[in-house]
């Protein structure tokens, strides 16, 4: 499932980019091809973290699921969080930060993403990557049979990391657009 | 669902231009949204908004739009860019920078890659066992196919003795310590408190090679982020500041928290008051 998607999002960024070999700069036209990709990546974020924060979610699911959030992130990515209570920023890595909402076990989760994104334009790293930053706002409502209620609006603000990669399909080489989760700032701010 | 998504833009327009917030009527969970709408969400977005670079949803216009960089669009993007709730930025001096940066002959607009702004970021270290504030000054560098930060200065109280200098003549190496192949060093070092009178005048200490000693000496540990704000020179005749507001409302997000008219001659002066040079 997981191989096919990969698949079917290669040839998407190849049917719209096309011929990208031998150009650096991204056009407006390949920027939003890899934006939607980007929030694709962003989306499937969101459906893990509602199914890992539900205590519905069986264990050993929750687990195949985190597994599969892993996936989306550049290795040694971390969650920087803050709140209006405090000056800090707590910082946990991926897996710390899924465990630590599964450990939250509400019965009932409901995680709403706002129709609001916001992409930032793709910036370039001395090593040829380049790197984004997508803006969303999620609603989070947590709900236990005992009366405990959490709710808060968080923004995210995603690092994406935008590199060109090449795969062999039937001997031919293609290269492709591919788009990685990096650092994620949560900021909680309304409750 | 197209339709609530519809009656959210209007609502955030309404936020935006000023002069149809009269008409603004938000209930329940539209008043989020269209806060959401408003906010100056990243500093990219500061950038676009201060260079009318993108329309009220966030989509992008580039060169080929007829709105990229419009006047009219700048005004009423600019008019909310700053930090309502400061009033020590007068609304007089608010208009004669807009109109300053949209004059239709000569406009001026902010540039990402360009020098002349950088960011101040507040840290917390645990410089040995204790919670201590460093303040890191930050600017963007080329380096081979792109662009990162660095810091480029730091200041903090803990290493404000360090960079004292002691100027009072005391103590000194006679001239003719060499024939005694500075044997008198000795007594000259003994004492920590006075080791700077032996330096040579033009000596200036460097909070950053001192933050650096101290972190791979390891008795400096980074803990968290306590406040980033900005400090943007790149307009001449002027010096703004951008800060982050994380609160209810629609004035929130990214906003010119200062704003001064200050002579390009003195900005240097500035700069130093930013950097704790001027003490």
């Amino acid at each position: 499932m997981h191989k096919s998607k990969f698949i079917i999002a290669a040839c998407f960024c190849l049917f719209i980019i096309g011929g990208v070999s031998a150009q650096d700069n991204i056009s407006p036209e390949r920027k939003q091809a890899i934006d939607s990709l980007a929030l694709e990546k962003v989306r499937d974020l969101s459906k893990y973290i509602s199914i890992i924060g539900n205590k519905q979610t069986p264990f050993s699911e929750a687990n195949r699921v985190m597994d599969r959030a892993e996936e989306l992130f550049a290795e040694g990515s971390e969650m920087g969080v803050s709140s209006l209570n405090s000056k800090e920023i707590n910082y946990y890595k991926v897996r710390q930060y899924f465990e630590r909402l599964m450990a939250l076990n509400y019965d009932r989760v409901n995680i709403k993403w706002y129709n609001i994104h916001y992409i930032s334009d793709l910036e370039r790293q001395p090593d040829g990557r380049y790197v984004g930053v997508v803006t969303i706002y999620q609603r989070f409502e947590g709900t236990s049979d005992d009366g405990m209620s959490y709710k808060d609006t968080t923004k995210k603000d995603i690092t994406i990391y935008v590199e060109r990669k090449k795969t062999q399909i039937q001997g031919r080489t293609i290269e492709f657009w591919d788009v990685l989760l990096g650092d994620i700032r949560v900021t909680e701010t309304t409750t | 669902m197209k339709l609530l998504n519809r009656s959210f833009l209007v609502l955030c327009l309404t936020i935006v231009f000023p002069t149809l917030y009269a008409q603004a009527q938000i209930v329940g969970d539209m008043d989020d949204e269209s806060r959401l709408y408003a906010e100056t969400k990243q500093v990219n977005q500061f950038f676009r908004r201060f260079n009318g670079e993108e329309d009220e949803k966030g989509e992008r216009y580039y060169a080929r739009d007829k709105e990229y960089r419009d006047p009219k669009l700048r005004k009423k993007y600019i008019s909310i860019l700053f930090d309502a709730s400061n009033r020590n930025i007068k609304d007089e001096l608010k208009s004669q920078f807009t109109e300053h940066v949209t004059n239709k002959t000569n406009p001026i607009t902010l540039d990402f890659h360009g020098d002349n702004w950088f960011s101040q970021v507040t840290t917390t270290f645990n410089y040995k066992g204790r919670d201590r504030t460093f303040i890191l000054f930050m600017k963007l560098e080329q380096e081979k196919l792109g662009y990162k930060w660095v810091i480029y200065k730091v200041y903090s109280d803990v290493f404000r003795d360090y960079m004292k200098k002691d100027t009072s003549l005391g103590k000194f190496l006679h001239p003719l310590s060499h024939e005694l192949d500075f044997m008198n060093l000795r007594k000259a070092l003994d004492d920590a408190s006075t080791a700077t009178q032996f330096t040579i005048k033009d000596y200036r200490p460097d909070y950053l090679t001192l933050f650096l000693y101290e972190i791979k000496n390891g008795n400096l540990k980074f803990k968290t982020i306590q406040n980033v704000k900005f400090h943007f020179f790149q307009v001449n005749g002027w010096y703004f500041e951008l800060s982050e507001f994380n609160r209810a409302g629609y004035n929130t997000g990214w906003l010119i928290s200062d704003l001064i008219k200050v002579a390009d001659k003195d900005k240097d002066l500035l700069r130093k008051y930013i950097y704790y040079e001027d003490q």
